[in-house]
Order: structure tokens, then C-alpha cells, then sequence
């Protein structure tokens, strides 16, 4: 009797203990598999989101040429369809990529999209921008799922002086990770070493094996920063447009000048004078200006729009900061900006329009940290440029999908 | 002893039901957890690599030349590192028993495989060397109608088309619709007019129905009137209203009326419809209030008539309130964007409008959308065709498309609207033939990872 009931226990224990483990084999792998599940799901939903985001122009379709904040979330261009996006609607978005920057004078924060990178500012009013958190809510992923969108050039096209005197240019063209021999480059060359005195020259040459071209301008000197130049550079082969450039910007003994888009739909840029991120003491001199946009076509040939009748200065001594101009909204271009003391010029260039220059646009949370990020990509087009646009998504509920 | 025996037979049991379960239950690899798209990729990357149609004149390029070198180092360029790829171009054959697709032996390449998993987009191109042909099908060939009226009359004037005359958009307009319509008729005078309005052929042409036609009437804000309709002429009590503040308008109402007797569809290209009547000769020393003459201004109860005369309210009543709204900035509809891409004609997504019609109209004289060229906005239909059926009726008897934009007016929306509308198809005819076009295939596979 006593005997039996032993056995009754023993194989009762060691049968509850079997039974034990393999809830728990079963369960790791039916957690293994909805977690699979749950992945599979983001990447999904990353794909989907990715071509809702660039196929779509939003609502209104022209919200990215106004200031009006849309009731629909979408980046194509309203006037073409596939996957080309608007270049106006790319401006609009409240960059990440680098730090906002705060404009004392005026007391208002702007989108750095471009804080001087080659010479290149593109910094828009913050109010005028749309922020993650209405994309998100207009994306319907608010809450439920965070993301980033990276909208950058496919082709990279790397710029450096290799002599002053006269002046030579490197030109790199790079694909992602390897270089672009062969490709075709058209050039504009806009230079200044007077107030008066300017011109724009224009050019053609083609990449070695190494994707590396020289080009040589006999009438530029830059030594003593005695001439400013604005050198935009297209490049092309097989079908693929990259776009590059590099505008002389020196800080001089007056400062520089940093652009300021205040109105984004009328076009109001503030020409602020600055000293790298500050503003100048009280007791430097006047710096002169003079700024042109130039519309850009696809055919490269820019048109000129004079948004000064005459050079103008900025003066700290007798209260002029800033100067405001107005250039036109409506096509795709940039702004050059001349400024000098004395015998000292320098040069920043602004785009209108993402991809006139090519720049890139980062906006949204960031990825880093998170527990499990899915990534999608496509090939877009702006303008003609090739853009790669790289969407990160991640969840923001669930299971081990959530750091 | 026994039981624990037992015990662990159970348990040999469930270690067997975990394998063989488990041995079903396999789950994904980590590449088709997280896949990139592939498909996506393949296609933006043809798209992008043809946004100068750079790929279209490589696809007809022999195997040899320096282009499909370019285009090579343009594929490494544009895609990841860890993706390769393999692009093949296919000739397009058509035939009687559809369309065949050759290999061309055209065919790059960076990797030997594609790896365990890869996924393809094919793109079409056309050869530059090729004029297609686009043979349109004509309105009118299956069913009635079938003619288009261009009101061209040499003795009026128009209004709201600042910068061309009722004339030169005719012309325009002719060049641009008649050869969707079996046939069309440009209405020279408003005698012609006149006779149409009676149910007249004003041609010689066997094709000619005034019956369910199509007339369009390019002076903008004006409409010619015949002179008979006029004061002291033998139809005056059908254009003319004494002790009103604009007498004319009860012309408006007869046009109505004949809209709907007569099925048309009527078309106002631009502005307020029927805001003023013209007879250059009839008003010679009349004008409009802005120096053009050989005009009556009906004012916004010009289309008040109209649309009671098409839904045939008896007797007519003069009533000169408004019924239109200034939205503002108005986009085209989704329906009017696709066919833009279908026929060609590309006007600007967003207008300005200033006189869109009240959505009031549409119960008030029996009339529904059956086509919005541009999106309304609140009450307020800026664009759009409007099809008469009268209450208990189950067919259309008239049809108005207006367009109650701002000058200056452009014709293409107005082709564009008719065209969605009747939605004549397009035979491309040379697209498919042999050697015109070829299929570009991308394949693309990931390596490494598993």
C-alpha cells in the first residue's frame, strides 16, 4: 500500500515537472514565433508607409508652397506622379539632422536643414515648418509607431580647392561606395572680386576612372580671399543626376552673412549679419552685400532674378542686423549672396527647393536605442536629381519590439 | 512501479509530439522577417534611371556601346552595396495572338547568382525613333450625337476671356476636340445659331445630329444671341422681358429649354455662364460697362434662367439672385488628374475660381454631378458637369458643364472636362507593334546576411 502510494507520487511529481517543461519549450516557441510575427508586421508596415509617404502629394496637393498646415501627409510632387517628390514640400519639413538655431534678433527659432555645410544655409522659420508630431498624427502612427525619413542624394559630389592661385577645383563624384568614372559634369561657375564686379562662367568635363575631374579657372584668384566664388556642378551618367556644389564662405573681418527664410509662402528672406553662430561685437565695420536668385530648370541653365537694385550693408553700429529680401517662390532655385570688407569677399548660396543643390533632409524621431527598427528604401526623383529615400520605422507598443 | 512507468511513456509521448511539432513549426529566416522590397527598389530604380530617358536609348543600344558601360556603373551606383542585381531587355513582339517577349541577348549583370531570394520590375521603353500613333475613338460612334458645335459667330463679342477673342478660342478649341468627335461644326454667325436652336442641320454633312451635340460656347461670360430674339424682332417674347432690370435674360431660359429639348451638352468655359447676351449688330451702340460693345448684361440671373428653362419650370420666373461663390484656390479632381495623364493635356492642378456654382442648383432644377473637374470646396462646385434628369425621368435630358474660374480661361480644362466625361478611348496603335518598344527587366537579390 505504502509502496503504491509512493509510486502514485513520484510519477505525479515527475509528471507535473514534464509537463512544466514542456509548457515552457511550447511557449518559447510559440513567443519566438509572434515575435517573428510582430517584426515581420513593422517591416510591413515600412514598406507601406514608405510608398504612402511618396506617393501622395498630401492635402492640399500644394501645401508644400504655402505656409498652411496640410490636413494630409504626403511628399510627391503634385504635378508629376510616381515617385517624384516635391521639392517645396521637402523644405517644409522640421529638419533632425542638425541643431535648431535660435536668431537673437528676431527671437525665433529655424529649421537648420543646412547650418554652412560647403558654403550652403538653408534654415527655415520654425512655425512654418511641419513638426514629426503632425506628420505622425496625419501618418496615423502617432502613438502606435515612431519613424525617421532620410531623403538624401544618391550621388555624392565632393568639391575641394586644390590651388588658390589661379583657382583649381577637385570634383568628386561617388556613388554609395565606389567612385563615378565617366560621368558627365556641367558646371556654373559664379564668382565676384568687385562690387561690380562678377560673372558667371559655365563648363563641361568628365570624371576619370577615379571619378575625379580637375577644372582650372584662369581669371579666379583666391588667395587672400580676394574673390568669392558659388560653384554648382551637375553630374550625369547612365541616366543617374547627382548635383554638388561649394560656395566660398569666409568669415570676415565684419562677419559673414547667413540667410534666413522668414516667410516661407512670400518668399521674405532675412540676410542677417553674422559671425559664425553669433553675432558680431558692436565694433566691427560694415559688411556689404548683394545678393541674386537664379531660377533653376532641369535644363541647367539658370535665370537670373536681381532681388537687390543696388549693394546694400548690414551695420551693427547703426542698427541694421539684417536685411530683408523677397525672392521668388514659385520655381526651384538659389540664392547667392556676395559680401565683403574691404578687399575680402565671401560667398553662401541658399536653395529653394530641396534638391536644387542637393541637399538632403532628415526628419523624424531618432532610431538609435530603439529595440527593433525595420528599414525601407526607394529611388526618388527631384526635379531630375536621384534622391534614395530611406525610411526607419520602429513600434512604439508591444512586446519586445519596444526598448 | 507501474504508474511511473507509465509517467514516463507519457513523457516520451510529449517529447515526441514537441519534435514532431516543432519540426512543422519552422519559422522564418531573419531576411524574410525584416525583407527589404525588392520589387519597389527594382522599380524606382528603372524609373530614376530613365528621368532623362537615358534607359530608353540604352535598351535600343547594341551590347557593345559605351552606354551600357554607363548604365552599368549607374546600377552599382544607385543600389546598395549588398544588392546585386541582373537587368535583361526583352523585344515586344504583338501579334495576332497577343504580345510575345524575345530575349535581345542585352543583358548586365554584377553577381554570378542572386542569392536564395530575389524579386524583379519590368519597365517598358519606347524607342525615340518611333512616332506612335494614337487613333482616338470618336464620340458619337456607338450611339447618337456625335457633333460638336463651337459657337464662332462673327457678329458677337466676348467677356472674361481677356486676351483672345470668341474666335481665336474657337479655333484652338477645334484643334483640340474634333478629333474625338465624328463631327464638328463651327457655328460662324448667329443666324446659324439660330437654326440649330430650331433643331436645324446648319451643314451638309450626313453626320451632322443637332440632337444630343455638344456646344460650346467660347465668349466667356457672353452667349451670341440671334437677332430675332431681340427687342422688336419676331421672337421677342423668347429673349426679351420688359421691366425687368436686365430683359434679357429670358433668353438665357430659352437656351435652357432648348438644352434640354434638344439633349446638348453646353458648355461655359470660364466664368459666370451667361452674364451677358451679343449681337453686334442688334447692340451696336450697347456695351457692357467696360467698353466693349455690342452687348446686354443679363447679370446672375442669366443662369438662373438657363437652368429653368433645362428643368423646364413653367412659367418663367425672372429672378437675378446669386448663386455662385469665389473659393479661392480649387484643385482638380482625382478623376480629372487621371485622365489628364490619358489624354495628354496637362492645364494646371489649381486654379482660381470666383464664380463656382451654389450646390443649391442641384436640387433646385433636378441636376447631379456626373463629373466634378475640380474638387468642390464647401458649398461651392467650382468646376464640374451637371446632368439634367428630370424628377420621375430615369434618362438625362440636357447637360451644363461649367467652369467658374477666374480669367483668363484656359480650353484645355474644358477639353479636359468633356473629355472625362464622354471618355473616348485611345487606340495606340503603333505602342505594341515590333521594334518600337522593348521590356526592361530588373532583378535584384540581397547577399549575405541569412
Amino acid at each position: 500500500m505504502t509502496g503504491s502510494t509512493i509510486d502514485h507520487l513520484v510519477s505525479l511529481m515527475v509528471f507535473l515537472g514534464a509537463i512544466l517543461l514542456f509548457i515552457g519549450l511550447f511557449n518559447q516557441t510559440i513567443q519566438t514565433a509572434i515575435l517573428y510575427q510582430r517584426h515581420r508586421s513593422i517591416a510591413t508596415k515600412c514598406s507601406d508607409l514608405l510608398d504612402n509617404i511618396l506617393l501622395n502629394p498630401g492635402v492640399p496637393p500644394d501645401w508644400g508652397k504655402s505656409n498652411c498646415t496640410p490636413t494630409g501627409f504626403g511628399l510627391q510632387d503634385p504635378e508629376f506622379t510616381q515617385y517624384r517628390l516635391s521639392p517645396f514640400s521637402l523644405m517644409r519639413l522640421l529638419s533632425s539632422a542638425g541643431n535648431r538655431v535660435y536668431y537673437s534678433r528676431t527671437g525665433k527659432w529655424y529649421s537648420n536643414v543646412s547650418w554652412g555645410i560647403g558654403g550652403g544655409y538653408l534654415l527655415l522659420q520654425e512655425s512654418e515648418c511641419i513638426d514629426y508630431l503632425t506628420a505622425s498624427k496625419l501618418l496615423g502612427t502617432n502613438g502606435t509607431y515612431g519613424f525617421q525619413l532620410t531623403i538624401s542624394p544618391t550621388v555624392t559630389v565632393n568639391i575641394r580647392e586644390t590651388k588658390l592661385n589661379p583657382l583649381t577645383l577637385e570634383v568628386q563624384v561617388l556613388g554609395p561606395g565606389l567612385p563615378l568614372s565617366n560621368a558627365t559634369l556641367n558646371y556654373l561657375m559664379f564668382w565676384a572680386s568687385a562690387p561690380k564686379e562678377g560673372a558667371l562662367s559655365r563648363g563641361n568635363a568628365t570624371t576619370d576612372s577615379l571619378g575625379l575631374a580637375y577644372l582650372t579657372f584662369p581669371k579666379i584668384r583666391v588667395d587672400n580671399n580676394q574673390t568669392a566664388y558659388t560653384f554648382i556642378v551637375k553630374a550625369n551618367v547612365g541616366g543617374l543626376y547627382g548635383i554638388g556644389y561649394a560656395s566660398r564662405e569666409i568669415i570676415t573681418r565684419a562677419g559673414n552673412i547667413i540667410p534666413f527664410i522668414e516667410s516661407y509662402e512670400n518668399g521674405t528672406v532675412l540676410l542677417a549679419h553674422k559671425w559664425g553662430k553669433n553675432d558680431p561685437g558692436s565694433n566691427v565695420a560694415a559688411l556689404h552685400f548683394n545678393a541674386t536668385f537664379y531660377v533653376l530648370p532641369d535644363n541647367f541653365s539658370p535665370i537670373k532674378v536681381d532681388v537687390l537694385n543696388h549693394t546694400e550693408e548690414v551695420n551693427y553700429g547703426q542698427g541694421k542686423p539684417f536685411y530683408a529680401v523677397q525672392i521668388p517662390t514659385s520655381n526651384v532655385g538659389f540664392l547667392i549672396v556676395t559680401y565683403w570688407t574691404g578687399n575680402e569677399y565671401g560667398m553662401v548660396v541658399m536653395p529653394w527647393g530641396i534638391g536644387a543643390i542637393g541637399i538632403s533632409v532628415v526628419f523624424g524621431d531618432n532610431p538609435s536605442g530603439k529595440e527593433w527598427v525595420a528599414t525601407d528604401m526607394r529611388q526618388v526623383i527631384l526635379g531630375d536629381i536621384s534622391y534614395q529615400a530611406k525610411l526607419a520605422l520602429w513600434s512604439l507598443q508591444g512586446y519586445q519590439v519596444v526598448s | 512501479m507501474m504508474r511511473t512507468i507509465e509517467v514516463f511513456l507519457v513523457i516520451i509521448i510529449i517529447t515526441a509530439a514537441f519534435i514532431i511539432s516543432s519540426f512543422f513549426a519552422v519559422l522564418p529566416q531573419p531576411r524574410q522577417v525584416s525583407p527589404l522590397n525588392l520589387r519597389r527598389l527594382a522599380l524606382t530604380t528603372l524609373q530614376t534611371l530613365d528621368v532623362d530617358y537615358d534607359l530608353s536609348g540604352t535598351a535600343f543600344k547594341s551590347p557593345g556601346d559605351l552606354a551600357w558601360g554607363n548604365l552599368q556603373i549607374a546600377l552599382s551606383a544607385c543600389l546598395p552595396p549588398n544588392i546585386v542585381y541582373n537587368l535583361s531587355v526583352y523585344e515586344v513582339i504583338s501579334g495576332s495572338s497577343g504580345e510575345l517577349y524575345r530575349f535581345t541577348n542585352l543583358s548586365i549583370s554584377n553577381a554570378e547568382s542572386l542569392g536564395v531570394s530575389s524579386d524583379a520590375s519590368s519597365y517598358l521603353v519606347a524607342s525615340s525613333n518611333v512616332t506612335f500613333n494614337v487613333v482616338p475613338e470618336k464620340i458619337g460612334e456607338h450611339g447618337g450625337g456625335g457633333t460638336l458645335y463651337i459657337l464662332n459667330c462673327s457678329d458677337a463679342n466676348g467677356w472674361w476671356i481677356t486676351g483672345y477673342t470668341g474666335q481665336n478660342l474657337a479655333g484652338d478649341l477645334y484643334k483640340l476636340l474634333s478629333p474625338y468627335f465624328k463631327t464638328t461644326i463651327m457655328v460662324q454667325n448667329t443666324a446659324q445659331l439660330r437654326e440649330i436652336m430650331d433643331g436645324n442641320k446648319i451643314s451638309s454633312l450626313p453626320q451632322e445630329n443637332v440632337t444630343n451635340a455638344v456646344v460650346i460656347n467660347t465668349f466667356g461670360e457672353c452667349v451670341p444671341i440671334p437677332q430675332e430674339y431681340c427687342q422688336g424682332h419676331e421672337r421677342e417674347s423668347e429673349g426679351y422681358q420688359p421691366d425687368v432690370n436686365y430683359p434679357y435674360t429670358r433668353y438665357c431660359y430659352t437656351l435652357g429649354q432648348k438644352t434640354r429639348i434638344h439633349n446638348w451638352t453646353w458648355v461655359s468655359i470660364v466664368g459666370y455662364p451667361l452674364y451677358y447676351v451679343s449681337n453686334t449688330a442688334v447692340f451696336v451702340n450697347q456695351q457692357n460697362g467696360w467698353g466693349i460693345y455690342g452687348m446686354q448684361m443679363t447679370s446672375q440671373g442669366g443662369i438662373n434662367a438657363f437652368l429653368q428653362g433645362l428643368d423646364n419650370k413653367t412659367p418663367f420666373q425672372y429672378d437675378e439672385s446669386g448663386i455662385t461663390g469665389s473659393p479661392g484656390v480649387v484643385y482638380l479632381s482625382p478623376e480629372a488628374t487621371y485622365y489628364c495623364n490619358y489624354y495628354g493635356i496637362y492645364p494646371s492642378p489649381y486654379q482660381t475660381s470666383t464664380r463656382a456654382l451654389s450646390t443649391s442648383i442641384l436640387s433646385n432644377y433636378n441636376l447631379n454631378v456626373a463629373l466634378y473637374i475640380f474638387n468642390q470646396v464647401g458649398n461651392y462646385i467650382p468646376g464640374a458637369v451637371y446632368r439634367h434628369v428630370a424628377q420621375g425621368a430615369t434618362k438625362a435630358t440636357g447637360i451644363l458643364l461649367a467652369l467658374g474660374l477666374t480669367r483668363t480661361p484656359d480650353i484645355r480644362l474644358t477639353a479636359l472636362g468633356l473629355l472625362s466625361y464622354y471618355k473616348p478611348r485611345l487606340y495606340r496603335s503603333e505602342y505594341t507593334a515590333s521594334g518600337t518598344s522593348r521590356l526592361v527587366i530588373l532583378q535584384l537579390g540581397q547577399v549575405g546576411g541569412v
